[in-house]
């Protein structure tokens, strides 16, 4: 297998090489090849079932690809652990577990510390500050179970915030949440941005993409098209992503987002 | 009987002390267990267990030459076969559709299968020191010898100390394993490590409480301290006081009461500790959130009788 030119480039937050994940004999991704240039923030676009989630996992090793690799800043995942960042589905976890927003947050932190080390004063300052930036610090003696959609999904942000990454992965950070965590984490988005970091993010709200992204991967299964919002985000693509057949489809009366043609 | 009269008697300090030991460790770790939703590996725990003492019973006796009743070579052959049973079931669950509940299953009835016939084969056969090998099965906590409780002592406070030592770990992995992954740390070595501490929690019980009623010691504590913890911190510390309180009362009291078998009576003082928190903790009581629900279904009515104007 040849490498594409740029995949070693040290100037991409991400590079993966021909990612494929099936699980057990069906193929959920093919062939993935995908480049994200540092400082930008990606959307991640798709049907359900396109792979969105699958796709984050495998680049971060969380499921096994069957073929290709990942590569952050130039180099393989484990030279490059502490300049990742994930934000799973908040979903992904049970909220009715024993402990506090602070607790979490922390948790953030353990990546750094490694084994055995545990958070000290450094740790909680970031926890802290990470919980600032989220404006979620006046819940965080809160029990977790408490928490609205949305709190819980800042919970999660000020948990990646708190690990201080260079490249942030977001799984769907805008879902189940009300206008006043949206722009929450709208803010920050727009924070992580101007201060240089990489956001690759799973959106599923095609009317927001060209507010929220400067890049946009269009996916389902196969990379239909990826680049710039401006080139990349057209009808003509966004209908083969969404297998949307004939003009008159309901679908695509909702495009007010999407460039024509 | 009274305390002083109790507290005199060596085998009933033994009996207490031993199961108060037993009820504090598997208190603390079955948090773990119940945190991963599997309170029931510690039934699949204690089943394969038998086969595991069992086994290193009979390469004692048989291979070795030596005292097949030692209380540290039957913790470890328990220990070794029950993880393989543990982490058994997990990868069964894992690599297949079947699901963790039925994969427990067939672990824990394999494993019982196998010991059963191993206790058939020391029984038809002549070897030193087999009495007292069928007590694994029900337990008998008066035969607890000051041996036994030094190990226990020892073997359950080493598992301690690694909870202790690995508390960010695990804590990590029991509250979002996906995320531990992401921050770099092997998912395999923290499940490894706390799956085989939960399998010491089980074991060191097995010959004082018995295979079938250890399960009770694991999981009725951190269930009955979940009513009341707000912290991962919390809920061990109060789990294992839970565990040692229940298992100190409970032998205290088949003391007392005469003939009457320790085991069953812990798990019956676990039980009441287990519904007085199900009915009365604070937050997450049975009867106050009846009540409450009952309540504001009330306001609710009266409210949509007033807006309709009384029709309804």
């Amino acid at each position: 297998m040849t490498e594409r030119p740029g995949v070693a480039n040290e100037t991409l937050a991400c590079s993966a090489q021909h990612l494929s994940v099936a699980y057990r004999e069906d193929a959920v991704l093919v062939n993935v090849d995908l480049d994200v240039p540092q400082g930008i923030v990606m959307g991640i676009v798709g049907p359900n079932g396109a792979g969105k989630s699958t796709l984050i996992k495998a680049m971060l090793g969380i499921e096994k690809p069957l073929t290709g690799s990942t590569r952050f800043f130039g180099r393989p995942l484990r030279q490059a652990k502490g300049r990742v960042g994930y934000m799973p589905q908040s979903t992904s976890v049970d909220w009715d577990f024993p402990t506090t927003v602070f607790d979490v947050v922390l948790m953030g932190t353990y990546g750094d510390l490694g084994w055995i080390r545990r958070p000290g004063r450094t740790e909680r300052a970031r926890a802290q500050q990470a919980l600032e930036e989220t404006g979620i610090a006046h819940l965080s003696r809160r029990q977790i179970g408490e928490l609205s959609g949305g709190q819980r999904q800042r919970v999660f942000l000020a948990r990646t915030l708190a690990q201080r990454p260079d490249l942030y992965f977001m799984d769907e950070p805008f879902q189940g949440v009300d206008a006043k965590s949206q722009q929450a984490i709208v803010a920050v988005l727009h924070g992580l941005r101007a201060s240089g970091k990489t956001v690759v993010m799973v959106h599923h709200d095609l009317a927001t993409v060209r507010d929220y992204c400067d890049q946009v991967t269009l996916l389902n299964r196969r990379v239909v098209a990826s680049g710039p919002v401006d080139e990349v985000f057209t009808r003509h693509n966004v209908r083969i992503a969404y297998e949307a057949e004939g003009a008159g489809d309901p679908f695509l009366a909702f495009d007010a987002g999407v460039g024509a043609p | 009987m009274n305390p002083v009269d109790f507290f005199a008697d060596h085998t009933y300090r033994m009996v207490f002390f031993g199961t108060s030991v037993i009820g504090l460790v598997a208190g603390a770790l079955g948090v773990f267990a119940y945190l991963r939703k599997q309170s029931l590996i510690s039934d699949v725990i204690s089943h394969s267990a038998l086969p595991g003492t069992l086994l290193a019973f009979l390469i004692a006796v048989v291979v070795l030459g030596v005292d097949g009743r030692n209380m540290l070579g039957l913790i470890i052959g328990a220990v070794v076969v029950g993880t393989v049973a543990a982490l058994g079931a997990n990868a069964i669950a894992r690599s297949t559709k079947l699901r963790i509940d039925t994969a427990m299953a067939v672990m824990l009835s394999v494993c019982f299968g196998l010991g059963m016939l191993l206790m058939r084969v020391i029984a038809n056969g002549v070897f030193p020191g087999k009495g007292g090998i069928q007590d694994y099965l029900f337990g008998n906590a008066s035969v607890i010898t000051i041996v036994d409780f030094v190990t226990s002592l020892a073997v359950g406070g080493a598992a301690i100390v690694v909870m202790i030592v690995c508390w960010k770990e695990f804590a990590l992995r029991v509250f979002d394993p996906q995320h531990a992954i992401a921050l770099g740390f092997s998912a395999r070595l923290i499940d490894a490590l706390m799956f085989s501490m939960i399998v010491v929690a089980t074991v060191i019980g097995l010959k004082a409480v018995g295979l079938v009623l250890m399960v009770a010691f694991v999981v009725t504590p951190p269930a009955a301290a979940r009513q009341w913890a707000r912290t991962l911190p919390g809920m061990v510390v109060l789990s294992a006081v839970f565990g040692a309180i229940g298992s100190g009362a409970g032998a205290y009291l088949s003391v007392s009461l005469g003939s009457v078998p320790t085991g069953p009576l812990i798990v019956l003082t676990l039980f009441a500790i287990f519904l007085v928190s199900l009915l009365f903790s604070p937050r997450r009581s049975l009867i106050t959130r009846s009540i409450g629900r009952i309540r504001a279904r009330q306001r609710l009515r009266a409210q949509l009788l007033a807006a309709s104007g009384g029709w309804a």
